[in-house]
């Protein structure tokens, strides 16, 4: 009997991948299944349209941190009083709080996993070839190698106390810890304590840590001099959400970061010569600038363009100098996600205001920090770029949300945090001590800054998770930062992210959908800054269009300012706002790894059949005639073969004079009685049909590629006039493999040629099998051996003009 | 004295010292092996990130004394050492055969600095084994792929840092 139950449960047993719907008989793929299956139930916290639902919720976090830096040990010591609100529905019975610098650990999680031949491998290499070239460890790899072998990284946590000094039992997992509370924090309330931590700063070139010191061991000053880049300095609590509870998700390196938003009081205790730059506003200005300084900030405020805060000449004097004790530097910000700062004797310093006039800050401070390195390049461009940025994005979200909005130059080479951003782009020194830098090199900072900036809306203000899900923000911050680029200066060749730039990859069929963990991807850059931008780039300009668009987009951004959206609330957000049925959009770009190709593969001709014999017959001889003769039949005539009729002309008959398109009164009757037998509804329709004798055509389309997507028609006429015609992609929705389309020109207006999506709107893979009639499409090599590059932009034509040589050995 | 001893361990690389990936380099490549019936040519197309390209040719240290200053996008030296550099670290054979493609040229489209090359086809069936080390030894978080052939129908491989080729036939 056993046996039995077990022989039955085999056979009913179901597959894991087989639940749900299924097509259980034929081929049929719907592409256009509704994600609600896919999806998350709708709830009071997020509603059905992709909004914060009527109970929304999140909780919140003040931090008030005094922190000191060791310049010489290049070490932060701290203490955080952290006050905890918790405005779920649930009662916590502990804590968890985020030590992203653990990761540094040589045992964390990051370390151990570190894959052999995976993207973080530090082991030596093995190459194609015999000998071809040696067995080698990349300079990189060494480096950190050594980095981490010589220091001891992430964080002493010394002290995790109540504020009476009662000790919190805590608990430390990787690059987590949790701390029990002496009771179960209710609904509502709020609970504060004591976290007292210290940590040796990781050398950011070594490392490669999003933050950390950079050494400039040519400076002046005896022993040269730092940059220091703060972030991920202090622990941070876990989020807890309404879809996940806490967010323990270790930390990877990957996947950013998920956070609470928070009011801020943080005071930095610096060498006294340091300029600090740091989310939110200077609390002492009195005690930290020089009257001078204070009277320039000022100025700035109403300035036309960046007016120094800090001057070139102050800051090569400090550069060169030597501190006199400490200050301490006090900051506060409110309503934010994280606080990062920066911190060097190095930093000169530019600020102008930024107008907005409502807005909650009506006047922002875009400034600049940065040492004499970032040059010329830093003082023309990067505060001008903060300053585009905020026009740009304000236009496309809402007014920028706080006080100052900072691009700082150190060792990172480009990372956002709210109100600061780190940019790496400089100048090259020459040996004539001037310095210089190429287009490229200018574009770099452009971009980066308008990047960078761009993400203090997303993910910083639209609180997306960056741990789970890079593409949020990346994606959306990638589009809208080509749109910034290409409002700077049209001309540059801005990183684009258009469909016809991810072609390659989104062929490729070793790739994950853009629906997957941020630490599981393969080439995030392209899995989730270029496929995403590509989307949205195809949605505003060819799917939605750009009014409905731009509507849609500013809804999702205004919903979800200083709130936490999910993917579905993205997705419904846009789908609801633009009145748009996108299911099949973000199933097939987010949910698949599917891409575009769609051929033409036939087109056929119909003529209307007026049924009169006295017209369709002789049409029909016409149509005979212009057929090609059979082949033995010429032959025939070649040999002078005799032909029977010819040699009897004598003998014929009717058919002689009559051919299979004779006209006959059955003929005539027959189409008497066919127009007598019409409604008069179809006589009408039938007879206006021959009148104006209309061309029919039939275009047969086939999806190669997986991807449904509107079908974008170049039509050009025997007259030499064009067209373009956009079906919508729901043409696929019954059969998403092969489809056709009736066209229907008016007499006279006949079709000679045809090309499937003529503007390249929708990355298609294969153009040859776009066009109809098929013509050859160069290949990229031969095309470009067909047109050589001339591209000059990157050239560093202004060291070049001036006879300037590089010098190598300095920054 | 160790940046001279690794100067000779990495023949060309040296440190990257002008930032990090983070939020912007992009650290991978995509690479495009494919037969053009009509040239009998096995075409190559390297597609490289510029923001990529231009920070690694900061640390190239080519050896090239005429190239000091990272311009990737106009500078005719430079992008022509980048480019034989990138076509340095495409290994490629055909049938068993270790091949050195022909250098076509190079580009900049789209945000990309692209590299080609060819090779001709052999008469019948190729295949093709490859490994693409381009940038591996500069990052150690550099990805490569690779598409083995051209239009809807691609093999694809992704190459890190020390991986072992692989092998694949060629469509045509």
């Amino acid at each position: 009997m056993r046996f039995v139950l077990f022989v039955a449960a085999l056979l009913f047993a179901i597959p894991a991948h087989a639940q749900g719907i299924q097509q259980t008989k034929g081929n049929y793929e719907d592409k256009f299944r509704q994600l609600d299956e896919v999806l998350p139930d709708a709830n009071t916290y997020r509603n059905a349209s992709g909004a914060p639902g009527h109970e929304y919720w999140q909780q919140k976090v003040d931090y008030t941190i005094k922190a000191e830096l060791d310049e010489s040990k290049r070490r932060i010591t701290a203490r955080a009083t952290v006050r905890y609100t918790n405005n779920s529905p649930d009662s916590l019975p502990w804590l968890w709080m985020q030590l992203d610098q653990n990761i540094f650990r040589t045992d964390s999680m990051a370390e151990l996993t570190d894959a052999f031949g995976g993207p973080g491998r530090r082991g030596p290499k093995v190459t194609l070839g015999s000998g071809a070239e040696p067995t080698k460890l990349s300079m990189d790899e060494l480096r950190r190698q050594q980095a981490m072998a010589d220091n001891q990284y992430g964080y002493d946590i010394s002290a995790v106390t109540s504020l009476a000094g009662a000790k919190l039992p805590h608990t430390i997992v990787g690059t987590l810890m949790r701390i029990d509370l002496p009771a179960p924090l209710a609904s509502g309330e709020t609970t504060e304590f004591v976290i007292e931590w210290a940590f040796n700063i990781v050398e950011e070139d070594a490392v490669n840590a999003r933050s950390g010191y950079e050494h400039f061991p040519d400076d002046p000053r005896k022993g040269g001099n730092d940059i220091f880049l703060l972030a991920q300095w202090f622990p941070r609590m876990v989020v807890y959400s309404d879809y996940e509870g806490w967010h323990n998700k270790e930390f990877l390196g990957r996947g950013e970061f998920t956070l609470e938003f928070g009011d801020y009081k943080v005071d930095l205790t610096v060498p006294s010569d340091h300029i600090v730059a740091a989310t939110g506003t200077i609390q002492n200005p009195d005690a930290v600038l020089t009257a001078a300084q204070r009277q320039r900030l000022e100025t700035a405020k109403n300035a036309k363009e960046p007016v120094f805060i800090v001057t070139p000449q102050e800051a090569a004097a400090a550069e060169a100098g030597n501190p006199k004790g400490t200050k301490t530097w006090q900051f506060a910000a409110t309503n934010v996600r994280d606080f990062a700062w920066a911190s060097s004797r190095k930093f000169m310093w530019d600020a102008q205001g930024v107008k907005q006039p409502g807005a909650e800050n009506e006047t922002v401070l875009a400034m600049s920090f940065w040492p004499k390195e970032g040059g010329d390049l830093w003082k023309k461009y990067s505060t001008a770029a903060v300053v585009h940025t905020l026009k740009v994005y304000s236009r496309f979200s809402f007014d920028y949300p706080y006080p100052t909005a900072q691009s700082v130059n150190g060792p990172v080479g480009g990372m956002e945090y709210p109100m600061i951003t780190f940019n790496g782009p400089r100048t090259t020194l020459n040996k004539d001590g001037t310095r210089t830098y190429s287009l490229a090199e200018k574009m770099f900072l452009v971009g980066v800054v308008i990047h960078e900036i761009g993400h203090i809306y997303f993910p910083m203000t639209v609180n997306s998770d960056e741990r789970q899900w890079t593409w949020m923000d990346e994606g959306l911050n990638s589009f809208l930062d080509s749109v910034a680029g290409y409002e700077w200066d049209p001309n540059m060749p801005w990183t684009r992210s258009l469909p016809r730039d991810m072609v390659s990859y989104m062929v490729s069929n070793n790739q994950q959908p853009i629906m997957t963990q941020s630490d599981s991807v393969t080439d995030l850059g392209a899995n989730a800054y270029g496929k995403p931008s590509a989307a949205y780039h195809l949605l505003r300009d060819t799917v939605i269009g750009r009014e409905r668009f731009d509507f849609a987009l500013k809804e999702y951004a205004r919903r979800w300012k200083f709130k936490r959206p999910t993917p579905a609330d993205f997705f419904r957000t846009i789908e609801e706002a633009s009145g748009t049925d996108l299911d099949w959009f973000w199933r097939g770009w987010f949910y698949t790894t599917d891409h575009v190709d769609i051929s033409l593969d036939s087109i056929y001709r119909l003529k209307m059949d007026s049924k009169n014999p006295d017209i369709d017959l002789p049409r029909r001889r016409e149509e005979r005639a212009e057929e090609p003769e059979v082949v033995g039949i010429g032959l025939n005539r070649d040999q002078k073969l005799p032909i029977w009729v010819l040699e009897n002309p004598g003998v014929t008959d009717f058919y002689d004079k009559n051919d299979e398109f004779t006209v006959t009164p059955k003929d005539r009757k027959g189409y008497t009685d066919f127009l007598e037998g019409l409604q008069p509804w179809e006589r009408a329709a039938f007879d206006r049909a021959v009148k104006e004798d209309a061309n029919y055509y039939v275009l047969n389309f086939s999806n190669k590629g997986g991807l449904v997507m509107p079908v974008i028609l170049g039509l050009t006429f025997k007259d030499g006039s064009t067209e373009k015609l956009n079906i919508p992609a729901e043409i696929w929705r019954r059969n998403s493999r092969e489809v056709a389309k009736l066209l229907v020109y008016p007499k006279g207006k006949e079709l000679v040629q045809v090309v499937v999506d003529p503007d390249w709107e929708t990355g298609d893979a294969d153009l040859e099998n776009n066009h109809y009639p098929r013509r050859i499409i160069p290949s990229r090599v031969e095309a470009f051996k067909d047109e050589a590059s001339k591209s000059r932009v990157s050239r560093d034509l202004m060291g070049e003009a001036a006879g300037a040589e590089p010098d190598k050995k300095k920054k | 004295m160790i940046r001279r001893l690794l100067v000779l361990l990495a023949l060309v690389l040296a440190p990257f010292g002008a930032g990090t990936a983070d939020a912007h380099q992009q650290k991978f490549t995509i690479s495009t092996v494919s037969f053009n019936g009509r040239t009998g040519m096995i075409e190559i197309a390297h597609q490289v990130p510029v923001h990529d390209a231009e920070h690694a040719l900061v640390v190239q240290r080519t050896g090239n004394p005429n190239i000091h200053t990272p311009d990737i996008i106009g500078s005719e030296d430079s992008r022509e050492a980048f480019a034989r550099y990138v076509t340095r670290r495409f290994l490629l054979m055909v049938n068993g055969e270790i091949i050195t493609p022909d250098y076509v040229g190079s580009e900049i489209t789209g945000g990309s600095l692209w590299v080609y090359q060819e090779t001709p086809a052999p008469e019948g069936e190729a295949l093709i084994r490859l490994n693409s080390q381009i940038l591996t030894d500069v990052w150690a978080r550099q990805e490569n792929r690779v598409n083995i052939g051209g239009g809807t129908a691609v093999t694809t491989f992704i190459f890190r840092a020390g991986d072992v080729p692989q092998a694949a036939p060629l469509p045509r």
